[in-house]
This record gives C-alpha cells, structure tokens and sequence, in this order.
C-alpha cells in the first residue's frame, strides 16, 4: 500500500504544522498581552466560533449556510457552462473567431470590480453574490478547457482521421480526455476564484455569509468572529480543493502520478 | 491551424486584434443601449460614461484626477514592492535548501486561500487609506510571484548543473549565469499574474477601506444608483490593468529577446 502511506506522510507533517502554528500563536497572545482587538487568541476565536451567540444578525450557521451555498451554485455553474462552452468553441471555427477574442479581453479585466454594478442590477443577497461568483471564476476554466482540447497530438489526428473517425468520436475518445489535466487545472483556478467573488460579493451586497460577518465585525473592532470567519473561509476553499482532487483522481487514475509530481 | 496569407499581415492583426475587438464590444454596447432605450441608471451607454469622465460634471462632488492618482499610485507602489521583495524572496528560498524546505509549503497554502478576504482585518489594524490598500494589493499579488520564481529558479537541467559543478563554478556564478537567466520565464509568468491580482486587490481595498480612489467612486456611486461614474471607473480601472500587463509585456521583451526571435506577437 505504497499510496496510503505516501497520503499519510503528506498529510501528517501538514497537520503537525497547524497545531505547532496554532500553539505558537496562542503563546505569543500570552508572553506580549497582545489585545484582542489587535490579535486575538485561538482559544477567543473557538469560543466566539462555539458560543452560541448571534453574529451580525444571524448564527453562525446560516452564515456558514450562506456562503457555502453560494460558492456551491457559483462554482457548479461556473465548471458546467464553462466546460460546455469551451466545448462549443472547439467544435466550431466560426463561434471560435467570435467568441475566443471577446473571452480573451474579458479575462483580462478585473472582474471584480463589477460586483457594485451587479448589486444595482440584481439587488442584495444571494443572486448577485452568485453572479459575482461566476463571473470571476468562469474564464480560467473556459480558457483551460480550450487549449487542452486544442493541444492534442496532430499525428494521433490524422490517424483517426485516416480512419475514418466522425468529429464526435474525435471530441469523446481523444479531444475531451486529453483536456481533462487541462480541465482540473482550470477548475483549482476557478475554486479559489469563486471563493473570492463569492467574499467580495458578501463584503458589498449582502447581509449574510461569511464576508458579510467579518465586514460587520469589523465595525465593532471584534475580531474573534473575523477569526474564526477566516478559517472557515480557508477551510472551505480547501475543501473545494480537495474535492476537485478527489474527482481529478477519480476520472485520471493513470494521471496521478504526473499531478503528484507538478503540485 | 489556419494558414495566414501572409506573415506581416498576421502580425498586423495580431497586434490590432485585442483593440478591435474591444471597439466592436463598446459598438454593440453603444447601439443595444440606443435601440433598447436601456434606462441610464441600469445601463448607461460607453459615450455617457465618457462624457461623465471627461465633461465637467455639475453635479459631481468629486475630481477625477485625484483619485486616479490615488488609485495608480497604490497599483505602482504595491506592484513594484510585490516584484522586487518577491524576486529577492524567492532568490533567498532557491539559495537556501533548508528555509525553502520549510517556508514553501506554507507559501503555497497561503496562495491557495483567498488572501482578499483579510481586507477588513487589515483596516482595523492600519486604518483607513492609501497605506492599507497598498498593503492588500500588495498582500494579494505576493504568492504568485514568490511561488512562480522559486520553481523556475529550482528547475534546472541536471546535467547542465553538473556540468557547471565539474568546472568549479561557485554557487553565485550558478545563480547568475544558470538559475536566474533560466527563471524568467517563470518570473514573467508570475509577474503577469500579479499584475492582475494587485489591481483586484486595490480595487477591493477602496470598496473596503478607503475614501478615494477609483475603487471608492464605484461603491460610492453605487449606493446614489449613479451608474456613469461606475461605468467610468471600471473603464479606467480595465484601462490600468490592461497598461500594468502591458508594461510586464514590454519588459519580457526586452529581458528575454531570444524568447521571441522569429515568432509573432499574441
């Protein structure tokens, strides 16, 4: 079982780091006296977290509730249309010409910037965090999935082709596997980028979720719940991760060595 | 691959293909707002937009000038700091094994998180103003660059380093002549990413934590439903972004150019 162990030694020292970080932090908070509006300690950070106490309105849970939805929605639509997209830009030259241009500027924008416009257009709350979301994380994926269905090996093309292969069967069994690292790469991107939308979008138009609450916590210098509203935040960034690594494996097995190897 | 007709031509669209489409975009724009008589507080048309920006506006209680100012300033300070102390950084990783051993791992989870989410702590800590934003632009664009010129400083031919080793080269001429040539690639890679994150990372410390600056027009003009000024702002804000990766452009060019010997522009 040369893989569990390889996952164990991975993981372990990652582990060992956030206690002796955490250790480290709570010693120094009680060596300089630091403040707790300036820095607060892990364990006012538990408590704030586990108090049971209303925070900016609500409890922690539909905070929690929110914003994991809304990175959800974003995320999932972001990786579906996008990859659809990339896809119909590959099949045909015409919407390429069109569409591939357009993307390209777009992408270079930032993006986020937009989020005040969508708060005029779509008001408070959930859909406009959503849109946000999605419009920050949508082009590295569709520009991803486009160049790894466009980098494939020519000769294997025109073997296909000499055989006779229809343009689907070249999509399904060449084009759409051979995208996949390509697709997963994209998606890391996208994650984190939804994540951000999704906390800038709180920060701007909403009254709930995560990014609302540090925002509002801000306001009355309390900085447990910023804390704790971080880790989560982090937490949930890198759950989405790992999710997108579990599928990674799971649709690439004979990929993951070369994975290993690049991360 | 389509075949170009030929090579100058190619090149001429090439070079003029980003612009014209960017024109075509604020035509189509222009017209759908015109035919479909599109209310100016939801959609304002990229002329009125512009008239806003250039037109003294009778009603507006705020100069332009000052805070493009503001917001440049932020995006050349933050930016230049983000490359130099992240190239020096990376310098000091890829020298010493043992630091890179221990400080990577965390440099790399660190990117991973979605750093702007600290903004608001930053300005409790800092206060309003110039000071903070710069220090979450900077904050914002750090990994990438960091990260990106670690590996291409880490990632040498093997053979060519033993080579090198044979001919008692010292550890500096190895950086000089093999390492740091051979990483910028990596470190234009990296320096285009955080072109692009410094200008987020601005513009969301204005939404945040600031009273001027582009970034604080578009809130501020948000809440008065007053969309020309926003349309304003993020046109100079997309004008900026676009002018930071220029200039990273120009300096790959120039630092590298047998990286683009006989190949057109994209």
């Amino acid at each position: 079982m040369k893989n569990s162990r390889s996952f164990a030694a991975k993981v372990l020292p990652r582990l060992l780091y956030i206690v002796l970080a955490i250790a480290l932090w709570q010693a120094l908070i009680m060596i300089f006296k630091v403040k707790e509006f300036v820095v607060p300690s892990p364990i006012a950070v538990f408590k704030s977290l586990f108090s049971g106490e209303l925070i900016a309105e609500n409890t922690w849970g539909v905070h929690i509730r929110t914003t994991l939805t809304e990175i959800a929605v974003s995320f999932f639509l972001t990786a579906v249309v996008g990859f659809l997209l990339a896809l119909v830009i590959c099949w045909s030259r015409i919407l390429r010409g069109i569409l591939m241009p357009v993307i390209a500027v777009l992408n270079s924008l930032p993006k986020i910037a937009l989020a005040p416009l969508f708060l005029i257009w779509l008001g408070y709350g959930f859909t406009a965090n959503v849109t946000i979301a999605i419009i920050c994380a949508f082009f590295p994926i569709v520009l991803n999935t486009t160049v790894g269905l466009d980098s494939v090996d020519e000769d294997l093309l025109d073997l296909v082709r000499y055989l006779n292969a229809s343009k689907l069967q070249v999509f399904l069994k060449i084009r759409i596997p051979n995208s996949l690292p390509y697709v997963f790469s994209g998606l890391k991107v996208s994650a984190t980028m939804a994540v951000v939308g999704v906390i800038v979008g709180e920060f701007v138009a909403s009254s709930q979720g995560l990014g609302f609450l540090i925002k509002d916590s801000q306001a009355m210098m309390n900085t447990p719940p910023m804390f704790a509203a971080l880790f989560l935040i982090s937490g949930i960034g890198l759950g989405l991760f790992a999710f997108i690594g579990f599928l990674e494996r799971a649709l690439m097995p004979w990929n993951i060595e070369r994975t290993e190897g690049k991360a | 691959m389509k075949k170009p007709s030929s090579p100058r031509l190619s090149s001429l669209w090439a070079r003029l293909k980003t612009p014209a489409v960017i024109v075509v975009l604020l035509v189509i724009w222009e017209l759908c707002v015109r035919i479909f008589k599109v209310k100016e507080y939801i959609l304002p048309s990229p002329i009125v937009a512009l008239e806003h920006l250039f037109l003294p506006q009778p009603d507006a209680n705020y100069s332009w000038i000052v805070h493009i100012r503001i917001t440049l300033m932020e995006l050349a300070v933050s930016f230049v700091v983000t490359s130099i102390l992240g190239i020096a950084i990376a310098i000091g990783l890829a020298w010493n094994a043992t630091v890179k051993k221990i400080v990577m791992p965390a440099f790399v989870f660190l990117n991973s998180l979605p750093i702007v989410a600290i903004a608001p702590l930053l300005v409790l800590w800092f206060g309003y103003g110039l000071k903070t934003n710069i220090l979450i632009a900077f904050l914002v664009s750090f990994f990438p660059i960091v990260i990106n010129t670690t590996v291409g400083l880490s990632e040498i031919d093997d053979d060519l380093l033993d080579l090198v080793k044979y001919l008692n080269g010292t550890k500096l001429q190895i950086f000089l002549k093999l390492r740091i040539p051979n990483s910028l690639p990596y470190i234009f890679t990296g320096l285009k990413i955080s072109s692009t994150m410094c200008v987020v990372g601005a513009i969301v410390g204005e939404f945040v934590a600031s009273d001027r600056g582009l970034g604080y027009i578009i809130i501020n003009s948000q809440y008065t439903m007053d969309s020309p000024p926003i349309f304003a702002g993020l046109m100079l804000v997309s004008l900026f972004g676009v002018a930071l990766f220029g200039i990273v452009s120009a300096l790959e060019r120039l630092c590298m150019p047998w990286q683009f010997r006989g190949r057109n522009s994209d």
